[in-house]
């Protein structure tokens, strides 16, 4: 396991981050703007600036295929930021909220996508091509409080959306003419929008702060705010779930999670690090973190000089220089990602926090 | 008409979809209601293994059954009986105890049961201390007040503190994030 690769760019909190295909351009939200790295070598340099929300950035998700950028902000717009020979060109998408956009995520099929928002509804977006122009479909029942978080079923008809009501719902958002009808799965066979093809509660009702569907779309992990992990295995349409496993850890919540294969789960949020957890219908259980011990340029204490602890007791009132986590990020990790997959597997994560790092781990 | 101070309308009553028209108890998970006889019931059964000197079966069986769905008073009869279960074991038995009640199954969940007792008691023993000495500013440092006149409410913190100390130690703060984000009170 090679060591994690650290950027530091800057000491302002990344709300999300997405890196483009081929990985060489990392767009991340800074405040009321998105900023879009370049790899040079093995750094990544400031290359452009994408500016016009005027509330702090949500959420910003770069289509694989088309390059095409979306982005959403707390001033309830999103924006389709296309590349012209000008620079970036945004599009103002029709979201119909009256409350700010948390989140948002392309299908992918990257004809649509879908913005969570604090107006208690899912818009799910999509191009007219008669009136040039992105348009919203809104998913609103049965959502009863902010939509924290979306993610797509590789069909791209299936969303769940995870709320702070406590519920982790599975949606449909079949867009006629848009969307190709939907091979009939474990979570339903007719899927005409706003079809609710499971809704989950855990325990404590905690609120909800990541949702996933594994890489075959056949179950559903949701995090929550009472540090606890549920997987959702679905049996048939309208029937109760094969099984519902839920795990509480001892520690704080995680804030996102990513399926590395059919039975692995990267989970990270509050603790500062990323954990592996294993399992199946049978069970799962918290494996293990990413962070490897003893690693380079985190070496055990130093042998002080006497005069240097006493310095230090006069100076700080202490010995050692407590103030640095033993973790790589410094702060809570509030988004992690896929960077590196293949076959049903992924390789490598990458990972933004609150402390301005963007990390990439190899798992 | 004209004299309507329109900044105390509620408008979120006016509106149809808003969360102010519908039914709360939706959001929260279903617990099932308990009568405050049965809560006694049980709590005479927890004082029985107690007088037999089983704390540890005692404890264990109070927090399987927490009565979430019992009213204000049976709940008030379940946190006594936690209480006194909590101050008959001996410091040095408790982490032990929390040890085997963790590696039992469903040993999470009791002991976020537990932790949920230790706050609400420290809770209550902060305001019986508070009324005791009734002072012109209710600043909530009341553990100050508690150590000048009220013995017995200091005395049943420095028990819970403790408790929580070791129970901390085993359970790891996702047991404290659980007690903030459970809508199950007990």
């Amino acid at each position: 396991m090679s060591p994690p690769e650290v950027h530091h760019l800057f000491h302002h909190p990344i709300a999300d981050h997405s890196f483009s295909a081929d990985r060489q351009t990392l767009a991340v939200a800074k405040e009321n703007n998105i900023e879009l790295y370049q790899r040079a070598g093995g750094k990544f340099q400031l290359k452009d600036e994408l500016t016009g929300h005027d509330k702090t950035v949500t959420g910003v998700d770069i289509a694989p295929n088309t390059g095409k950028i979306v982005t959403c902000s707390q001033d309830r717009n999103a924006y389709v930021w296309e590349p012209s020979p000008e620079g970036w060109k945004p599009t103002l998408v029709l979201l119909r909220i009256n409350r700010a956009a948390t989140c948002v995520r392309w299908a992918p099929s990257e004809t649509k996508f879908a913005v969570g928002s604090g107006a208690r509804l899912i818009p799910v977006c999509y191009f007219e091509e008669e009136d040039n122009w992105w348009v919203s479909k809104h998913l609103k029942k049965p959502i009863r409080s902010t939509i924290t978080t979306v993610a797509w079923h590789p069909n791209s008809v299936l969303l769940a959306a995870g709320s702070t009501d406590g519920h982790a719902r599975v949606f449909s958002s079949f867009i006629k003419g848009v969307d190709a009808r939907p091979e009939p799965s474990a979570w339903g066979e007719r899927l005409p929008f706003n079809t609710v093809c499971g809704e989950f509660l855990n325990n404590t009702a905690g609120w909800i702060h990541s949702v996933a569907f594994s890489p075959s779309g056949n179950a559903l992990a949701f995090a929550a705010h009472d540090s606890s992990l549920t997987v959702v295995y679905p049996s048939a349409p309208e029937q109760p779930p094969r099984a519902v496993v839920s795990i509480t850890t001892q520690l704080l919540p995680f804030m996102s999670i990513v399926w590395s294969g059919e039975d692995e789960i990267i989970a990270a949020g509050y603790n500062c690090e990323a954990y592996r957890l294993q399992g199946s219908e049978q069970g799962w259980q918290l494996s293990g973190s990413l962070e490897s011990k003893g690693r380079p340029g985190m070496q055990a204490e130093r042998e002080e000089s006497a005069f240097n602890m006493f310095k230090q007791m006069d100076l700080k009132g202490k010995v050692t220089d407590d103030t640095k986590l033993k973790t790589v990020h410094q702060n809570t990790i509030s988004t992690i990602r896929s960077f590196k997959e293949g076959g049903g597997t992924v390789s490598q994560i990458s990972s933004t926090g609150v402390d301005g790092r963007v990390v990439i781990w190899t798992l | 008409m004209a004299n309507v101070n329109w900044r105390t309308i509620n408008v979120d009553a006016l509106d149809p979809d808003s969360p102010a028209n519908f039914d709360l108890s939706s959001l929260t998970p279903a617990v099932a209601p308990v009568a405050t006889a049965d809560v006694q019931a049980l709590a005479g059964q927890i004082r029985q293994l107690m007088r037999g000197g089983d704390n540890e079966g005692a404890l264990q069986g109070a927090l399987e059954n927490p009565p979430y769905g019992a009213d204000d008073r049976g709940k008030e009869v379940h946190l006594a009986a936690v209480i006194e279960i909590l101050q008959s074991i001996r410091q040095s038995d408790m982490s032990p105890i929390l040890q085997r009640i963790y590696s039992a199954p469903g040993g999470s969940e009791a002991l976020d049961v537990l932790m949920k007792y230790i706050y609400k008691g420290m809770a209550q023993s902060s305001t019986v201390s508070a009324t005791r000495n009734i002072t012109p500013q209710a600043t909530g440092f009341s553990q100050i007040h508690s150590r000048g006149g009220g013995e017995g409410g200091g005395q049943a913190m420095s028990v819970l503190l403790s408790w929580h100390e070791k129970l901390v130690e085993i359970a790891g703060p996702g047991s404290i994030v659980r007690v903030m984000t459970d809508r199950r009170t007990v």
